[in-house]
């Protein structure tokens, strides 16, 4: 009985595994290929069928991305617009979230789930509107203007509104009976005891922003105002043809900072899914 | 310190009328109790107090102010929740000092009244601890430092001792009421659901239930003069025994029809239910009045043993008298006694309580 049961216990395991096994490998793919590919000519790496092992071996595809002038410019404003967007996140999503989870004011929950209807609308509904608010202010073309549009997401305000409202009711109770308003619960309470869902939210953002390419396509026009991912492309995109090799070694360059910030911050993207999956 | 009154006070939730039309007078230093099973209003009606919940009708004084529209911070009472609320983030000093800030305290005072108070609590060597390194007790301690830092004219307390064991429950109990009655003399108001904390602790005891108060009273007056049905059963352990029957007179003695038995009524309750005659009504013994004897005896009713509970000093036996109710009896000591066995029992003639069936309020 014992036997069979460990045996039964043993294939189901195998078979989860080779499952899993099967799903790994066919999301590494793209990124191995893109790996191998990096160090290949164009010429090797747009043959059909693919080959694997880069020959001859070459660096040439991140010499390019360095001899570019611009491309220390493009991770700069990467940076900024993500750390505007960031910062902006934490900022008014916080706020937003812990109104909406510990405040009564009328119309509370209606405003909520107008919130929420947002994010059903795709973006391309409301990048041309956008585009004449940004205009009209006067800054298409520039970094901030485009953060702008970024500065709040309804998805970190639900985040955040998620985790406020997880927080025992009695702590906020506490802070009024002892001297606090809204304002001075928000900062003395509220903030310092939503550090977790924060470190989701700029996580989140973060990756998003640093990824970005849409927007930063769309409301950025000089070279050297550009984000990474629209210079990369830009550079290498001629009228009749791209040169791919080098975008991918400028993308895997790219996602550097973002599988390195997935690794060490891991633990707040679960616990950011977590926490959205939380009551209601 | 101040007295607390509460004159006709209503609180609804949506539907739902958690507080009805209640009125309250706490004395100036008084420790009053409000007792009643969970959802009866009672924490809603210290809430009200403390300003967290805004009264639909009624008036709340507190000392000589009308609060109804008092900010909670400026009615100058303090509160410890069940949960005791501390502040995770910050250590035992930032949160006994936390009121104080909020106040704009300087900071000299500030360490000077946080020292005091963590000194007199015995906590003066968890001040650099956060609240997740201390026990259950050591939290509530806290709890009540925070509270008491401030100098508040009322104190309130939301079933404070429930997330403690067993044990520390009765210690702390001694040492809460020793603390905020017998040495700070400051006005207490205290939301339990436990019978023996309410009649250990109180001044005086209001038994809530659907958001009513049932009674007002002395501990030993809500035991002993219970006015209805709901405080006669809420306490006592186990709760007492409703003997439902019809009141029948026979020459000039009454008797209740119950079950298969006619129950002598004492003499000395014939006169407030001559009324009463020919109606149903309820007749109320608690279990420790109740004697159980195994053999038959002159005067004695006849059962059937039904469920027996040895509990070390005393023993719980269930009998049915034929009226499928399960009434229970408590003996000292144990019993030699086998489930569906005879037994004979009688009640402490000068205990016993009356209520009319239909409207459950005492007749005598």
């Amino acid at each position: 009985m014992r036997i069979k049961f460990k045996l039964s216990r043993i294939l189901w395991i195998a078979f989860v595994y080779l499952v899993l096994s099967i799903f790994a490998l066919v999301y590494l793919t793209p990124f191995i290929r893109s790996f191998v590919a990096s160090f290949m000519t164009w010429e090797q790496a747009s043959r059909f069928p693919p080959e694997w092992i880069p020959s001859p071996f070459t660096f040439e595809n991140y010499l390019k991305l360095f001899r570019l002038e611009l491309f220390t410019r493009w991770i700069l404003n990467s940076a900024l617009y993500a750390g505007v967007i960031v910062v902006g996140n934490i900022l008014f999503a916080s706020m937003a979230g812990y109104a909406f989870a510990r405040l009564r004011f009328p119309g509370r929950d209606a405003l909520f789930s107008a919130l929420l209807a947002l994010l059903m609308i795709p973006v391309f509904v409301t990048i041309v509107p956008n585009y004449i608010i940004v205009y009209r202010l006067g800054l298409i073309d520039n970094i901030f203007g485009l953060a702008l549009l970024s500065l709040v997401n309804v998805s970190s305000i639900f985040l955040m509104k998620q985790y406020y409202l997880s927080l025992p009711q009695e702590v906020f109770d506490a802070a009024r009976l002892d001297g606090c308003g809204p304002i001075k619960a928000f900062f003395y309470i509220a903030l310092p005891l939503g550090k977790p869902a924060i470190g989701a939210v700029a996580v989140y953002q973060f990756l998003g922003a640093w990824n970005a390419f849409l927007g930063p396509l769309v409301f950025l026009r000089s070279p050297e105002n550009f984000t990474l991912p629209v210079g990369l492309s830009f550079a290498f995109q001629r009228s009749m043809w791209t040169e791919y090799t080098p975008i991918i070694a400028g993308s895997l360059v790219a996602a550097a900072p973002t599988i390195l910030l997935f690794i060490v911050l891991n633990k707040y993207l679960i616990r950011g899914i977590v926490i959205s999956a939380g009551k209601g | 310190m101040a007295k607390v009154v509460l004159k006709n006070v209503t609180k609804k939730f949506g539907k739902v009328v958690a507080v009805n039309r209640v009125n309250l007078e706490v004395k100036d230093g008084e420790f009053f109790v409000l007792l009643g099973p969970s959802g009866c209003g009672k924490s809603t009606t210290l809430r009200l107090i403390a300003g967290l919940e805004e009264p639909d009708e009624g008036e709340i004084w507190i000392g000589d102010r009308l609060v109804n529209n008092v900010d909670p911070v400026k009615r100058n009472v303090a509160m410890v929740f069940q949960s005791y609320a501390l502040y995770p983030h910050m250590t035992v000093y930032q949160n006994i000092e936390f009121p104080l800030k909020m106040a704009g305290v300087p900071i000299n005072e500030r360490r000077k009244r946080v020292v005091e108070v963590a000194r007199f609590l015995g906590i003066e060597d968890l001040l650099n601890r956060y609240p997740k390194q201390l026990s259950g007790g050591q939290q509530q301690r806290v709890a009540v430092a925070r509270a008491i830092v401030r100098s508040p004219e009322v104190f309130l307390l939301d079933e404070p001792l429930s997330n403690l064991d067993a044990k520390l429950r009765v210690k702390m109990r001694f040492e809460l009421r020793k603390l905020l009655h017998d040495k700070l003399g400051i006005t207490t108001i205290y939301v339990t659901h436990d019978q023996v904390e309410a009649m250990t602790m109180a001044d005086k005891i209001a038994v809530m239930n659907n958001g009513r108060v049932m009674q007002i009273g002395r501990p030993i007056d809500v035991f002993e003069r219970p006015q209805n049905m709901f405080v006669a059963g809420f306490i006592g352990i186990p709760p007492m025994n409703f003997m439902v029957g019809t009141l029948i007179a026979k020459e000039d003695k009454l008797f209740l029809e119950t079950g298969d038995v006619k129950i002598i009524v004492p003499d000395k309750y014939i006169d407030p239910l001559k009324p009463y005659v020919g109606r149903d009504i309820v007749m109320g013994i608690r279990p420790q009045d109740i004697i159980i004897d195994t053999r038959p005896s002159q005067g004695y009713y006849e059962a059937i043993v039904i469920g027996y509970e040895p509990l070390g000093l005393e023993s719980y036996i269930h009998f049915s008298i034929g009226d499928n109710t399960d009434y229970v009896a408590v003996v000292k000591g144990r019993l030699n006694i086998s489930l569906g066995e005879k037994i004979y029992w009688v009640f402490n003639k000068d205990r016993v309580f009356f209520f009319d069936k239909k409207t459950q309020q005492a007749i005598a």
